[in-house]
Parts: structure tokens; C-alpha cells; sequence
């Protein structure tokens, strides 16, 4: 920087400026279109709807192996197996009819907070603390950690991974505050999104097919919806008290389901581009870790910290029931493909099955 | 200097994010709401976990009974 006084570089601090007012203009003009849209509360619309009283959902399995917390876990698309990762460095594929294991893999690294089956259910992925992305095709003749390949690393762990569409591609969330989009058989970033300025904890696919929108919740607070050819965020979402742990599309495409330390989940609309709903009681003060839908999306699935699933009707937003069962955490759940069942996995080393 | 530069950048950053953003169509919260109960009321019967299963052996994680017909 010159000594002269009279060198000053003004011009980008008028544009910070400028820009700073626009945006701050724009932030109203979205607040006062978000609030002239909201003519109703979701609640309001589904009150004529039949309560739902009854919900016969009950432990079925308990799956014990791990020797430390339960981080995530993922049905296969065959609707039968589960990969599941754990804080001792293991990942373990299990046969959920017969609680078998068939496989272990024992992780380069403790923390493995995520894992992931491909759409073929050949293949599934994981990693964590050690900020990698890595790949295991499955196999019954040989030990799957031989065929292990490394597909990508952040600059911090690695907090979720999902196959979009194809075994040819995954897509990450991180501690590095990005989601990256990788090509499984070169290792090549194929595109990076970047916007979230904390942690990013979960990412979800858009459900259609072809589709090519995924949201992602970060420790910043916010839900951010991303497309991902461009790498572009096209919408987000504040509302959020803390960190985001979960998000989950309904299975309409049309909404995002989210869970937070906040103690509440949310729903946000994307065509109306505003939070429809928050699911929360007074007595329940503790965060959640992970959301999932059934598969119609009428109940909203959510594991808390005080070691209980909440069921939630998501239209009418009140609690149907809650399960109980695990010892600590519930730090992941998942509805199975076909949405005839629940896993759960906890801190307490095991993962249950309910149908 | 590159302190400014990137302030700088990342509020341009933000700014056009707001205008994407601003740029959205958006539709009433009363027809998002329909919607989504609409999709729901068309696949509440395949919610198994919703509304139960037929009979129990459709049910792939219900109890094994204890002698099972060979």
C-alpha cells in the first residue's frame, strides 16, 4: 500500500457499499414477498384432516457389533442390508433380516460420520475424520478393504456423502463449509458448491430421478438448495436457531424437512420459499440429529439426543407417538427404500430396526 | 489491500446470491400446502409405516413364528 494518503483505493469501498445497501434492500424485499404469500398455516389447511391415533410401529431388531457410537447409517436399495459407520473406525454391512455382519472394514480413522450405499448396492462409501471420501466395492469372494479406492478429500472432515442417481458419481458435505460433487472412477472434483459459512452436517438428493437439485444444513444455520450442474445456490432458508444437523426432501420434491440443536425440526417450502411449519413442544429440549420421511410424507420421523424418536404428523404438526428402545443419542434414522421400515442408530453401539 | 479485495468479492458474492434469490416465482403458501397434501392423500396407502401392513407376513421384519411350514 502506497504511503501517499492521497492513493487510496476508494472505488472498492464504495462498491462494498453499494452493495452492501442493495443487499440489504433486496433481504427486505424478499422478507415482505415471503410474508404477502403467507396467507395460511399449514396447520390451519390440515385441520379437517382425521388425527392419526394409532401408528403399530415396533422394535424389530436390534443390531449389535460396533464398540463405540453409532454415527450413520444406509439402506441398501435392496431393501434388506445396512452399512453403518461408527466412532471406532468401523463400517459394517449387515443383513437386517438376520442381524448377520457380513462384512467389517476397519477405517483408516475413528469417527467415521458417514456412509452410503450406491444405487447398485455393489458399492458403498464412507469416511470422516480423515476428511476422505472412500469407496468399497462389495463383495463376498474376497476382503472388501482390498478394492478400497480413495475418491476425494476436503480440508476438513467429511460429514455426509450420497451416490446421485448413478455409482459413477458422490456427493459430500464437510467440516469445510463446501459439498463436492466427485467423479467415482478418476477421483476428478467435478464441481464444488460453496456459500455455507459453517460446517456443513447433511445433504439430501432432490427424490426425482433425473433431477439435478440437492439441499444441504450447516452449523451456520442455514438450508441451502443447490443446483448441481452450475454449482449454483438457487435458494436458501434461515429460521433455524443452531446448528442444522439433518435435512431430508419430502418425497413430493416440493419441501425440506430439517432437525437442529435447536430442539425443533422445520419444513420449508420450496415453491412458496418459506419455512410452512416447525415441529417442536415445550417439553422437548433437546437437538435433533437426524430426520426422515415415510414414504408418503405424512409422518415425519426425528432422533433426538434425549435418546427417543419423536413421531411427528408433519400435516397437522403435532406429535403421534414416540419410540423408545435406544440407551443414548439417536444419531441417525432412515425410512428403508420401500418405506416398510425405520432404522435407527444410536451412541449407544447399536442400530434397531422398527416396522 | 487483499483484505478489501476479497471483502469486496464476497459481498458481490452475496448481493447476486439476494438477486437470484429475489428473481424466484413464488406461489401462495395456501397452494403449497394443498399440494402437499394432495401427494400425501394419493400415497398414504403404500405407508406401511403409516397405516400398517395388509397382514402381518407382509410385514419383512415381523416376528419369525416358531415352526415354520417347509
Amino acid at each position: 500500500m502506497a504511503s501517499d494518503g492521497e492513493l487510496k483505493v476508494t472505488s472498492p469501498v464504495e462498491s462494498i457499499e453499494a452493495l452492501t445497501k442493495e443487499a440489504d434492500s433486496l433481504k427486505a424485499k424478499l422478507e415482505e414477498e415471503r410474508q404477502k404469500l403467507n396467507d395460511v398455516a399449514l396447520s390451519t389447511v390440515a385441520d379437517r384432516l382425521e388425527v392419526i391415533t394409532y401408528l403399530n410401529i415396533k422394535p424389530r431388531r436390534v443390531l449389535k457389533g460396533h464398540q463405540a457410537k453409532v454415527l450413520c447409517s444406509d439402506w441398501s436399495p435392496d431393501k434388506r442390508h445396512i452399512v453403518s459407520s461408527s466412532q471406532d473406525g468401523k463400517m459394517i454391512i449387515w443383513d437386517a433380516f438376520t442381524t448377520n455382519k457380513e462384512h467389517a472394514v476397519t477405517m483408516p480413522t475413528t469417527w467415521v460420520m458417514a456412509c452410503a450405499y450406491a444405487p447398485s448396492g455393489n458399492l458403498v462409501a464412507c469416511g470422516g475424520l480423515d476428511n476422505k471420501v472412500t469407496v468399497y466395492p462389495l463383495s463376498l469372494e474376497e476382503d472388501v478393504s482390498t478394492k478400497k479406492k480413495t475418491v476425494g478429500t476436503h480440508t476438513s472432515y467429511m460429514s455426509c456423502c450420497t451416490f446421485p442417481n448413478s455409482d459413477q458419481q458422490i456427493l459430500t458435505g464437510s467440516g469445510d463449509s463446501t459439498c463436492a460433487l466427485w467423479d467415482v472412477e478418476s477421483g476428478q472434483l467435478l464441481q464444488n458448491f460453496h456459500g455455507h459459512a459453517g460446517d456443513v452436517m447433511a445433504l439430501d438428493l432432490a427424490p426425482s430421478e433425473t433431477g439435478n437439485t440437492f439441499v444441504s444444513g450447516s452449523c451456520d444455520r442455514m438450508v441451502l438448495i443447490w443446483d448441481m450442474r452450475t454449482g449454483q445456490c438457487v435458494q436458501s432458508f434461515e429460521g433455524h436457531q443452531s446448528d442444522i444437523n439433518s435435512v431430508k426432501f419430502h418425497p413430493s420434491g416440493d419441501a425440506v424437512a430439517t432437525g437442529s440443536d435447536d430442539s425443533t425440526c422445520r419444513l420449508f417450502d420450496l415453491r412458496a420459499d418459506k419455512e410452512v411449519a416447525i415441529y417442536s413442544k415445550e417439553s422437548i429440549i433437546f437437538g435433533v440429529n437426524s430426520v426422515d420421511f415415510s414414504v408418503s410424507g405424512r409422518l415425519l420421523f426425528a432422533g433426538y439426543n434425549d435418546y427417543t424418536v419423536n413421531v411427528w404428523d408433519s400435516l397437522k404438526c403435532v406429535r403421534v407417538t414416540l419410540l423408545y428402545g435406544h440407551e443414548n443419542r439417536v444419531s441417525c434414522l432412515q425410512v428403508s427404500p420401500d418405506g416398510t421400515a425405520l432404522s435407527t442408530g444410536s451412541w449407544d453401539y447399536t442400530l434397531r430396526v422398527w416396522a | 489491500m487483499d483484505m478489501m479485495i476479497s471483502n469486496l468479492q464476497q459481498q458481490r458474492q452475496i448481493t447476486e446470491q439476494l438477486r437470484r434469490e429475489a428473481a424466484i416465482k413464488r406461489i401462495n403458501v395456501s397452494q403449497a400446502v394443498v399440494d402437499i397434501m394432495k401427494f400425501i392423500n394419493e400415497h398414504e396407502q403404500e405407508d406401511c409405516l403409516l397405516v400398517g401392513f395388509s397382514s402381518q407376513k407382509a410385514n419383512p421384519f415381523r416376528e419369525k413364528s416358531s415352526c415354520t411350514l417347509l
